[in-house]
């Protein structure tokens, strides 16, 4: 009997999209089902945590995981596989940049606790109960996993080999990366699976883009008639276009929808935002000096739109070793 | 233990501030001075890295309005300086730690004095804390 490659599917920190991406693969993942054994995949099939602590180190292939790190349970299952697989495979914009959950860091735990456990005006919670870890109800002891601090991209948690970039990642990408990995044709470590250029490279609309941008004012899109054609920077309208990888087919351009920024930053930039942040900046008019600040409102929530996707990656808030935001 | 003081980083426009002084004079003096070509050279990430790393505030001396010897790498660089403040807000980063001076001082005898300036100024800040939030209640 041929031996095949051991395959995990598994979410941390997500909504489950990335999931969906991979049986958005059709008839393709019957070829991929046939051709690796899959030993865990919550969202389709029956398993057991168990099974995984019995296998032997790095039995695993491949270990496709999706979801940033928000809890100890998060923490715990990315060791876990990573101590089992031969290869991690950070999957999704939450995976590799914390994602949009990882706007949450612009608040901390205790405001996020207090709004949904009391504050909301949908909660009723007159006695003021708030989740704990450990707690114990008829003699028995009951616990929860931790919920951390703060967000993390899977990076910094566990060692990751490669990355697929996305919200989700596209059909195209996903069987390429498969492929890959089963076929031992592999990049460098490290690599993102997905074309070098910007997005503004692979975009039709590029076309209708004027010499000269200027922006005097920033728009929301329903604040504009736009059609299938123009670049939405050229109608004022924010698109992280110069400042995102390419390679996500053009899905949401082409329904009328600006770039935000889900396949993060191109090789070679760090931070995506406040790379944006430059571009946005040298497009911003103002007809004199003391109307530069009026311009630069007219951006609203810089922060949330320039990092609606990779926050936990930021320049300010991504893990490195001369910090503590080392995940527990 | 020492009296707090903050540590400053200080783009300097090689153009506007300082051309005809002494540089290894002035940057004896300065040690965490960065000499640029242009203010419009400096980038967001640079002043982003400069916060990670451990400055307490950055400050950028760029060519007064209409001066800039690029056309306008001043204003650019303006620009970007007004949307970082935002943007540091919602980090939980007081935007008086990034500040930019538009004026020419072919001398550079205001350059120390425009770091000691905003040094005073943020002083009461107190050091920097990148991981508070904006929101902490």
């Amino acid at each position: 009997m041929v031996v095949k490659p051991k395959v995990a599917i598994y979410w941390l920190g997500g909504c489950g999209g990335c999931d969906e991406a991979i049986v958005d693969l059709n008839e393709a993942i019957l070829h991929v089902a046939n051709a690796v054994e899959i030993v865990l995949w919550p969202v389709a099939m029956d398993f057991k945590y168990s099974s995984i602590e019995k296998m032997n180190d790095n039995e695993i292939t491949l270990s496709i995981i999706h979801g940033n790190v928000r809890n100890s349970e998060h923490a715990e299952m990315a060791n876990l596989l990573r101590r089992k697989s031969q290869l991690v495979l950070s999957f999704g914009a939450c995976a590799n940049y914390g994602g949009t959950p990882a706007l949450a860091n612009f608040r901390s735990k205790s405001d996020i606790f207090n709004w949904v456990y009391r504050d909301s005006p949908t909660v009723v919670n007159p006695k003021g109960v708030f989740p704990q870890t450990i707690s114990e109800t008829n003699g028995k002891t009951l616990t929860l996993p931790e919920f951390y601090e703060h967000v993390y991209a899977l990076n910094q948690v566990i060692d990751v080999d490669y990355y697929l970039p996305g919200c989700p990642p596209p059909p195209d990408l996903i069987v390429n990366a498969v492929s890959a990995v089963l076929s031992g044709k592999l990049p460098p470590k490290g690599t993102t699976l997905s074309p070098h250029m910007a997005m503004c490279d692979a975009c039709e609309r590029n076309k209708t883009k004027p010499f000269k941008l200027e922006i005097k004012e920033v728009k929301r899109i329903h604040e504009v008639d736009m059609d299938n054609e123009t670049c939405f920077l050229a109608k004022g309208v924010i698109c992280m276009g110069p400042a995102t990888r390419s390679g996500c087919g053009n899905t949401c351009v082409s329904t009328n929808t600006p770039c935000r920024g889900c396949f993060g930053p191109v090789s070679h930039a760090c931070d995506s935002g406040a790379k944006f942040l430059s571009a946005i900046a040298s497009l911003l008019q103002a007809d004199s000096d003391d109307q530069v600040e009026q311009v630069v409102d007219t951006v609203v929530d810089p922060a949330g739109y320039f990092y609606r996707f990779t926050q936990a990656a930021s320049i300010l808030h991504k893990f490195d070793e001369n910090t503590n935001r080392r995940c527990p | 233990m020492d009296e707090y003081s903050p540590k400053i980083i200080c783009f300097k426009c090689n153009f506007g501030w300082g051309y005809l002084d002494d540089k290894k004079e002035i940057n004896a003096v300065m040690k965490s001075t960065v000499p640029v070509t242009c203010s419009g050279k400096v980038d967001s990430t640079h002043i982003l890295t400069a916060l990670k790393e451990g400055a307490d505030g950055v400050l950028v001396l760029g060519c007064s309005q209409g001066e800039c010897h690029f056309q306008d790498g001043n204003y650019q660089t303006g620009k970007k300086i007004l949307l970082i403040k935002k943007v540091l807000t919602s980090f939980g980063i007081e935007p008086e730690r990034v500040r930019m001076v538009f004026s020419v001082d072919p001398d550079g005898i205001k350059v120390p004095l425009e770091i000691e300036e905003m040094r005073n100024e943020i002083s009461s800040l107190g050091p920097i804390n990148i991981g508070k939030c904006a929101m902490a209640s």
